[in-house]
């Protein structure tokens, strides 16, 4: 199902006392994919930026740096893009069959996928062996444990299919997790989410990432969006209105494959990627340093994804 | 019986190997060579170089060298300084692979995990580093197996320090060991520092002509902060924090007191992930948000690539001797260490199983640490190997590198590479460090003694001046420098603290001078004086006197009062000690700016203080106490000395002559406060006025203006309104006033203004009237000074506020994680 998306990400941070500067960096727009058309994508920031950047990062995401070097009291941050996405509807039973641990033996050191390369064979369906490799790797927000390994343990059934295991993680966190804005942070670990059972999107994601690296499946984070306003007859999803996250994990034969446990589906054109990393960590939708004598500020966030007509369509209000 | 050859058993030289010198040359005997020790120490002290961190609290902790040189023979080092220079060329070509295309991790030459997970790899930096010679400076501890043959400990490319060690190694040695070094032929070391200032310049973007370098430091609470100033006073770039420097439209700039300064060229001691804490770790205060931005931009040039730390990465070496061959398809002529990194399931099998042999390194998130396997009981080796299997990517083991002899202690050679042209300059010998006994790992952060390393140069080296290199037949532009704010305000404290300290330490010389005389007699009029002038310096009475008289109290204002000796000796804020203290420490922060003679005399009165300090005398004594004030004057001179005619007269010398001057002021307003306001009777007064022209260095020219005893109106003239006094007031603010002239303010203040007003408040100052007695008082003289003390004190706030401004502290903007 073909959609065009008019997206509006709005950031407005209020300051108690003046700001000298600040300096930021932005992950806002959204990848051009084969399967998302990125037509038009901008971030603008007020009080106007002495300078701004964008560069294509070590994850191939676009991010935006911005430098405001007058005195401010408040900062705002909007990106808008148009973008069009057509994911085909996935056919779950005409996907590959690889179980997780056929996964696991190809992708882990030494395994079948490192041996096809002296072979000049691409097994990793275009992704390159450092990248699948890496999605194996501990990263800053996902680290391996105990308590992961085994509430994860029941869905990794042996000779179970890796995308039936997919299915199993989503629909587990979604039913076993409360979703509550406010309960968790950034430092929030996984081990402290299984005793909470209770988060949001970003953590239901650390949480599926967690579990695939323990059981050797490479996994990456996903942070992008879903639209605000479902199509009639279909439920808002839960996360919008904001910054979404979800995982993405290999398939052989079918490339990474998006699954949103929040929610408990597969990705489909409702979902628009800003970028990939191997956490929360590489993808804030904005992180910056600020100088000033003050303490508090206050932060608002808003996020509009909705359909329009035509990527040319007159931009909503 | 028959003759069975035993194996000869490595023995440990009685003393140093002198086998080396010349025939001609006798070596030191035992006595030479203590004293050569014992002037090494001293010389050490004398030029302030230290090792560790210096600060109030903490004594820093001299750089420990032993004059006995380590020599190499022209032979091993033709040998070594092209395997040296080699193994810098395969580290250079593996940093831009890494940042670069990765074709080393691709095809499996390398382990991607081992880069992956090391959090050394900054993927921020990806797409940074030059192709070639990225690598600008590489260092590398070398140690000798039992064979022999050297081999590479441990590589140090993320900011290596110890270059300016082994320079000053090098002077200091020439002179404890003067008759050897001249009659030995040895290979200067001077050229590499020639070579690094001219890779800086090599290495600024494109199109820069004659580019502005710096020194970024962590500052002066680093373990190697000697070694940073040393070097950047070497190299005659500035030593900057990260707080002096700023991002602004893609550039780096220096924030100098007039402006800002663009910079081309940061060499850096301050490690690759703390330098942006936009880009890299967020709660670093030491660098600088956008520079990541502004080396992408390609406007500035940072030394060594931000992500070079992640060529320290122990278990390379495993892989190396292949990589060499990869990347330059030659054989790796100085390899490391038997290595196993415990990603590789086979290699993490043999460290497992031969832990209790191994060294192991700790390389995931957080500080790198090594753990000794055979120091380990069963029960810590078995938490080791569950650390190891939980995190194996994390963890590389290493046998120990040990010389033949087993009772020989570790030692370790650190080479020094520089990219120069085309290939890698090796500087001409190192720093030779000797662990103490017993311990195995050779740092100076676990007290190895470091020696200097004489390379013999069979031909006696000839060649150009460096400097002369490239000089022309025109005059250089004159370079201004900027001064950035917190140098400008650690060079005015510094005058301050030393002025402060020359104050404290006459008054109290001019006190002590009676205590001899009256200390016994509190109720005579030499007794009173010594009250009136003890309740000036804040001291306590001799014993046995009765309670100070609360008039006194009242007047001097100072409630606290300490012993004479505590007041000299004491570390409290107040007291001489503390002064000297942050006198140091001040000047150890703007090391850079100050002539190597500076170090002389702080050295010289930390040393007179803690020999007094030794000496044990009777509490409440003032016994001994003159010498000491006496060479701690003769050092406050020689600061004074430096300072007038050592030091260009830039902004920074104006500032520390208005520390000075403000100071000094604000001293004689409070001691005139302290003893001239209340109406003594004259045969005390006599006393007092005497002592304190004494304490002002004024008692001559008192002498020769005056035949009759000091009268308070006459002392006023002499100590306040007399111009040409440069001990009085008026000196003192005309000085400030054309110092102040010469460092314009770029903010608004009211310093200008302030000053203006103290130098109109002295001329309105008549020295007749304000010494008159009216109701037993002298309410006018009273009034009088305490509107120059204050106003001096807010002079002094007002030029903080004008050139010390400080930026705001910069913090996290707070995270939108899960916010709608």
């Amino acid at each position: 199902m073909r959609r065009t998306y008019e997206l509006v990400h709005h950031t407005r941070y209020t300051y108690d006392q003046p700001v000298t500067t600040s300096y930021g960096r932005a992950v806002l727009l959204p990848r051009d994919l084969p399967e998302q058309t990125r037509h038009t994508a901008s971030v603008v920031v007020a009080p106007e930026p002495a300078d701004t950047a964008e560069q294509l990062d070590y994850f191939g995401n676009t991010t935006s740096y911005f430098a405001i070097t007058r005195p401010h009291a408040e900062l705002e941050v909007t990106a808008r893009s148009r973008v069009t996405v057509d994911r085909p509807e996935l056919d779950i039973s005409a996907l590959p069959r690889a179980t997780w641990s056929d996964v696991a033996r190809m992708a882990r050191p030494g395994g079948t996928v490192e041996a096809d390369r002296g072979e000049g064979v691409d097994s990793t369906d275009g992704i390159g062996l450092v990248q699948l490799r890496e999605a194996l790797l501990p990263s800053r927000h996902v680290a391996p444990s105990a308590e992961v390994r085994e509430w994860a343990a029941p869905s990794f059934v042996p000779g179970r299919p890796v995308v039936e295991v997919l299915v199993d993680l989503a629909h587990r966190i979604r039913t076993e997790m409360a979703y509550r804005p406010g309960s968790t942070t950034v430092s929030t670990t996984q081990v402290e989410l299984l005793d909470l059972r209770a988060g949001v999107c970003q953590d239901f994601a650390h949480l599926m990432i967690a579990a695939l690296r323990t059981y050797g499946v490479p996994a990456r984070y996903a942070s992008g969006y879903i639209e605000t306003q479902p199509p009639p007859g279909r439920p808002k999803l839960r996360g919008a209105d904001a910054s979404h996250a979800w995982a993405s994990a290999w398939v052989p034969g079918a490339g990474w494959l998006e699954v949103d446990p929040t929610n408990d589906c597969f990705v489909d054109s409702r979902y628009v990627v800003l970028g990939w990393g191997r956490d929360y960590g590489d993808v804030p939708p904005l992180r910056g340093v600020i100088f000033t004598d003050g303490s508090q500020s206050r932060l608002e966030v808003s996020v509009d994804l909705h359909p329009v007509d035509s990527p040319d369509a007159e931009p909503g209000v | 019986m028959t003759d069975v050859a035993t194996p000869a058993q490595p023995e440990l030289p009685a003393g140093p190997d002198w086998s080396w010198l010349p025939e001609d040359t006798a070596p030191p005997d035992a006595g030479q060579l203590a004293d050569a020790r014992r002037q090494t120490i001293t010389a050490l002290v004398d030029r302030g170089v230290t090792y560790g961190v210096p600060g109030a609290r903490q004594v820093a902790r001299n750089w420990r060298l032993d004059p006995v040189p380590h020599v190499i023979d022209e032979a091993t080092w033709s040998d070594l300084e092209p395997a040296v220079a080699q193994r810098a060329a395969v580290l250079d070509a593996v940093l831009a692979d890494l940042y670069g295309p990765r074709r080393l991790l691709r095809d499996g030459t390398l382990p991607p995990e081992l880069v992956l997970a090391d959090p050394m790899f900054l993927r921020t930096a990806d797409g940074l580093v030059p192709a070639r010679h990225g690598l600008v400076l590489h260092a590398v501890d070398l140690s000798k197996d039992p064979s022999g043959a050297w081999v590479a400990v441990q590589d140090r490319a993320d900011a290596p320090s110890g270059a300016a060690y082994a320079m000053v190694d090098r002077r200091v040695v020439a002179q404890s060991l003067a008759r050897l070094y001249r009659r030995t032929s040895i290979r200067r070391i001077g050229p590499f520092f020639h070579a690094l200032r001219r890779a800086l310049d090599a290495a600024a973007p494109a199109g820069v002509e004659q580019p502005q370098t710096v020194l970024l430091t962590p500052g002066p609470h680093s373990e190697t902060a000697f070694d940073q100033a040393y070097l950047a006073t070497m190299l005659g770039v500035p030593l900057v924090e990260g707080t002096d420097l700023l991002v602004r439209d893609g550039q780096v700039w220096l924030e100098g007191m007039a402006g800002l300064e663009p910079v081309d060229v940061i060499l850096r001691r301050v490690d690759g992930e703390w330098c942006d804490p936009l880009d890299l770790r967020a709660d670093s205060t030491l660098g600088l948000p956008g520079l990541v931005r502004a080396v992408r931009a390609g406007t500035v040039s940072v030394l060594n690539p931000l992500g070079s730390g992640v060529l320290e990465h122990p278990g390379l070496s495993a892989y190396l001797p292949r990589v060499a061959r990869a990347v330059l398809d030659e054989d790796l002529a100085l390899p490391g260490p038997a290595t196993w990194w415990c990603g590789d399931s086979t290699a993490r099998g043999h460290a497992l199983a031969h832990l209790d042999r191994l060294v192991l390194t700790y390389t995931g998130p957080g500080r790198r640490s090594r753990i000794l396997g055979w120091t380990l009981d069963t029960t810590a080796r078995e938490q080791l190997a569950a650390r190891i299997g939980a995190e194996p990517l994390h963890w590389t083991a290493q046998e120990l590198v040990t010389g033949a002899a087993v009772a020989e202690p570790a030692s370790a050679l650190r080479t020094f590479a520089v990219a120069d042209g085309e290939a890698y300059q090796v500087l001409a010998g190192g720093l030779a460090l000797v662990a103490p006994p017993g311990e195995a790992l050779v740092s100076a952060e676990r007290g190895a003694v470091a020696h200097d390393v004489w390379v013999i140069a069979v031909e006696p080296e000839t060649g150009p001046d460096p400097w002369a290199l490239g000089a022309g037949d025109e005059l250089a532009p004159r370079r201004a420098v900027a001064l950035p704010p917190r140098t400008a305000e650690n060079m005015f404290w510094l005058a301050r603290y030393a002025e402060r300290t020359g104050d404290t330490v006459r008054l109290m010389r001019a006190t002590v001078d009676r205590w001899y005389d009256h200390a016994r007699r509190p109720a005579t009029p030499g007794g009173r004086a010594l009250g009136v002038l003890l309740d000036a310096l804040g001291a306590s009475y001799p014993g046995g006197w009765p309670e100070p008289d609360p008039l006194a109290a009242a007047i001097s204002g100072r409630r606290e009062r300490r012993p004479v000796r505590e007041l000299l000796l004491g570390t409290e804020p107040g007291a001489v000690g503390w002064s000297v203290q942050r006198l140091a420490d001040a000047a150890a922060a703007v090391r850079d700016q100050m002539s190597n003679d500076f170090w002389l005399p702080i050295a010289s009165m930390e040393r007179v203080l803690e020999s007094e300090r030794a000496a044990q005398r009777a509490p409440g004594s003032t016994t001994g106490l003159v010498p000491v004030l006496d060479r701690l004057l003769e050092a406050l001179l020689a600061v004074a000395g430096v300072a007038w005619e050592g030091m260009l007269r830039d902004p920074g010398w104006h500032l520390m002559d208005a520390g000075r001057r403000l100071e000094r002021a604000l001293y004689l307003v409070e001691s005139l406060e302290a003893t001239v306001t209340a109406d003594l009777p004259d045969e005390i007064e006599t006393f007092v006025l005497e002592s304190l022209l004494i304490a002002h260095e004024s008692s001559i020219t008192y002498r020769r203006r005056h035949t009759a005893h000091p009268d308070v109106a006459n002392v006023l003239d002499l100590l306040v309104t007399d111009e040409a006094n440069p001990r009085s007031l008026a000196f003192q603010l005309d000085r400030l006033r054309s110092d102040l002239a010469a460092v314009p303010s770029h903010v608004p203040t009211d310093r200008d203004r302030v000053a203006q007003d103290l130098v109109d408040l002295v001329r309105e100052l008549d020295p007749r009237s304000a010494a008159a007695v009216v109701g037993g008082r002298r309410d006018q003289l009273v009034e009088h000074l305490e509107s120059l003390r204050w106003r001096l004190r807010t002079l002094g706030d007002e030029i903080a506020r004008a050139h010390f401004a400080h930026r705001p502290s910069a913090r996290a903007l707070g995270d939108p994680w899960g916010l709608s």
